[in-house]
């Protein structure tokens, strides 16, 4: 019988443990556990993603720090975990965008792209001397066949479609309390405080435009789609996701 | 399957060079593909880039595309011309913006015109010459405007004001008796379409409608079919032919569900439970 | 000579009112020779998108197959139907994937494409052999009679036909056209989309 940390099995990423468990990925999930908190709000006219920006010192300059990324100009992605894994994980992601963008001249659905990045992470968790990404990840997209859509990817590259959700260290505590404040009318103004109120719950330090990151997604109003669909000024849709300016965040943390 | 990318493996396909080459040797020479025969221009103001083309697009001497985009996006404030093969032309330039927004994601800042630029005549060198683009390439960064003109083979030109495509020569008489530096906008934009609608009236590969662009630091405006000095007057009478008049001899219509309506028979809904 | 001429046959697109319209001639030759009078070179894609391959036969068979494939793909893969827009993107995308070794064939293709407020709305587009795109808002034409058709359609088509009127244009523009071309002919086909029905008739022809 394997002891609870997975003896022997702990090892190998590929032998499954005698009681049907790779330990490999449930590690991934611990150290997933360990980063900092990260969540996801699915609004009616929008998404937000929001994720505290921790340092270690107050000596690291944390203007460069980036932890929600934006990967083509309808999906972001944020995450909870190692920051470096997230990285590889991000470069993959936008080449993959810019690889569906060259054959069928537009973005791909938040599903699509989703199931891409899952098909990566799930690759780690059977190929040979690589270890599982370290990362679980939001991603948070508008495409014109599903609206906003927002999905959670674990380590071993399963993936769901959630109404809110949170990762990392407070995840627990954070998904009670989306529970408790969620609501399907929720609008995205409401949607960005209540993200704000679930991560102050957990939160060690001061709350500020520094340790906050937010990205949102918007939904485009008829109007604008139909200026999307040929092309508009810029010859280019307007995209649907951005992320938040210092300013922005100052002004909904002092509301 | 190593990659994870199922959509398809990046780069051309060349599994039917043996037989199309077998077929030239055999005196069966590879069709025409559409090109742009073009006017294209680019010149230099004082706040920035205007850039400027026709809209024709020819197969060999058949008019294919009457009123064909020229003006490619390569990033908000970069745009490029471009003359040649059509197909080279957009594809070139829509991957080189792909790149762009990747090193604009990967750096976090706005890409700069020296950097298209590289890329382009990096690729068109690389393929010595058989990727048939003829560019112009213009923009605004954070180093001031800029000007190209990239050639299929890679060489490239930073000048003022610049020509490209089989109009070039019209366009350039007119660009070489009136361009000034540090020109007003309007003046500018004036002398691009005088340039554009010299190869347009002038040369037979150019035709259709004139496209501009103004580039600035703060904005760009796309200014599509900013004139159109060959519209087609309306017919007098129309050509309608009077139903019934092609005799055919089967008929198959396929017709869809459009709307439904449900009947609930019985009374109540099904129990479920 | 050129290959594109080897098997002949032509295809036209062309925009009504609510609906499009696409037709070929049936002739399959081997040079100047008669094969084949019932010769499919327009495709169905979906219920609401038409394909039309004309150029080398042996072309249009493996294209089509490829396309069909990689369509296949993309239904599975995003759990809807394509939209026109796209799969003219993806035609374009995999002819340019073969720029150096192309396939012998001029893609035309015609459908009702999904507008943002839930209407339908007319959709025609073409490409060379190497997937250069042309978004028409007219007619698209292609083929060994394309230089005929060009000049029938500029004369007989105008905006805004009904079903039936654009029927009767596209069949009087291929017929025409083919009739003054050796290798396209043979019969025809025609195919009017509109938001509810398609309207598939084969024509009665000149059979020289």
């Amino acid at each position: 019988m394997a002891s609870a940390d997975g003896g022997a099995y702990s090892y190998s990423l590929t032998v499954f443990s005698p009681s049907g468990k790779l330990v490999q990925i449930e590690h991934a999930l611990a150290a997933v556990a360990q980063g900092t908190t990260s969540l996801g709000i699915k609004a009616t006219n929008g998404i937000v993603i929001a994720t505290e920006k921790k340092t270690s010192s107050i000596l690291i300059d944390d203007s460069v720090i980036e932890k929600v990324a934006t990967i083509c100009p309808n999906i972001g992605i944020v995450y909870s975990g190692m920051g470096p894994d997230f990285r590889i994980l991000v470069t993959k992601a936008r080449k993959s965008a810019q690889a569906y963008w060259k054959i069928y001249g537009e973005y791909p659905p938040t599903r699509v792209l989703t199931q891409e990045i899952a098909t990566v992470m799930q690759q780690a968790t059977q190929s040979g001397g690589v270890r599982p990404y370290g990362v679980s990840l939001l991603v948070a997209g508008w495409d014109n066949h599903r609206g906003p859509s927002l999905y959670q990817v674990d380590p071993s590259g399963s993936f769901w479609a959630w109404k809110a959700s949170a990762i990392g260290k407070n995840m627990i505590n954070a998904k009670t309390f989306l529970e408790k404040r969620y609501n399907d009318d929720i609008s995205l103004e409401d949607a960005i405080h209540t993200a704000l109120l679930t991560l102050k719950e957990g939160f060690e330090g001061q709350m500020t435009e520094k340790t906050i990151e937010i990205g949102i997604v918007t939904v485009p109003t008829p109007a604008e789609l139909e200026e999307g669909k040929i092309g508009g000024e810029t010859g280019r849709p307007r995209p649907t996701f951005r992320k938040l300016s210092e300013e922005e965040v100052r002004d909904y943390l002092a509301l | 399957m190593a990659t994870p990318n199922v959509y398809r493996s990046p780069g051309f396909d060349f599994t039917n060079e043996i037989r199309n080459s077998f077929l030239v040797e055999k005196g069966l020479p590879l069709p025409k593909a559409t090109s742009t025969g073009t006017t294209i221009v680019g010149c230099l103001f004082k706040d920035g880039i205007v850039l400027g083309a026709d809209t024709r697009a020819t197969e060999g001497p058949i008019v294919a595309d009457k009123n064909c985009e020229k003006i490619h996006y390569i990033t908000e404030s970069i745009r490029c011309c471009g003359a040649g093969t059509a197909a080279d032309t957009e594809f070139t330039t829509a991957l080189i913006s792909s790149n762009m927004e990747l090193h604009a994601l990967q750096t976090g800042r706005k890409p700069r015109v020296v950097t298209a630029m590289t890329m382009l005549k990096q690729m068109l060198f690389r393929y010595q010459g058989n990727i048939g683009a003829a560019l112009v390439l213009g923009g605004v960064d954070s180093t001031g405007p800029h000007l190209f003109t990239i050639h299929p083979h890679g060489s490239t030109d930073k000048l003022p004001y610049v020509t490209m495509g089989s109009g070039s020569l019209a366009a350039m008489a007119v660009f070489e008796s009136g361009w000034k530096p540090n020109m007003e906008r309007e003046d500018a934009l004036n002398l691009v379409k005088a340039a554009i609608a010299a190869g347009i009236f002038n040369d037979l590969g150019s035709g259709s409608n004139i496209d501009a662009c103004i580039i600035t630091a703060s904005h760009t405006e796309m200014l599509r079919n900013v004139e159109m000095p060959n519209e087609r007057v309306q017919k007098e009478k129309d050509y309608k032919f009077r139903r019934g008049t092609t005799a055919w001899k089967k008929e198959d219509v396929r017709k869809f569900v459009v709307d439904e309506q449900l009947t609930l028979i019985g009374g109540d809904e099904m129990d479920t439970s | 000579m050129s290959i594109m001429d080897h098997n002949g046959g032509s295809v036209i697109a062309m925009v009504g009112k609510d609906c499009v319209a696409i037709a070929s001639d049936l002739r399959l030759g081997n040079q100047a020779l008669g094969i084949s009078s019932n010769f499919q070179r327009i495709f169905p894609v979906t219920d609401r998108i038409y394909l039309g391959l004309p150029g080398l036969a042996t072309d249009v068979a493996t294209l089509h197959e490829r396309l069909r494939f990689r369509l296949n793909m993309y239904t599975i893969k995003e759990e809807r139907e394509i939209e026109p827009e796209t799969f003219a993107h993806l035609v374009s995308s995999t002819l340019y994937e073969h720029r150096f070794g192309p396939y012998f064939i001029e893609p035309v293709m015609a459908g009702m494409s999904k507008t943002p407020s839930g209407g339908l709305k007319p959709f025609i587009a073409a490409t060379d052999l190497i997937g250069c795109l042309n978004f028409a808002k007219d007619f698209v034409v292609a083929g060994t009679a394309s230089s005929k058709l060009y000049g029938v359609a500029e004369g007989l088509w105008e905006p805004d036909l009904e079903p039936e009127d654009l029927f009767e244009t596209i069949s009087q523009t291929l017929m025409n056209a083919v009739d003054r071309d050796a290798f396209s002919g043979w019969g025809g086909i025609v195919h009017v989309i509109t938001k509810d029905k398609v309207i598939t008739r084969t024509l009665k022809a000149r059979m020289d």
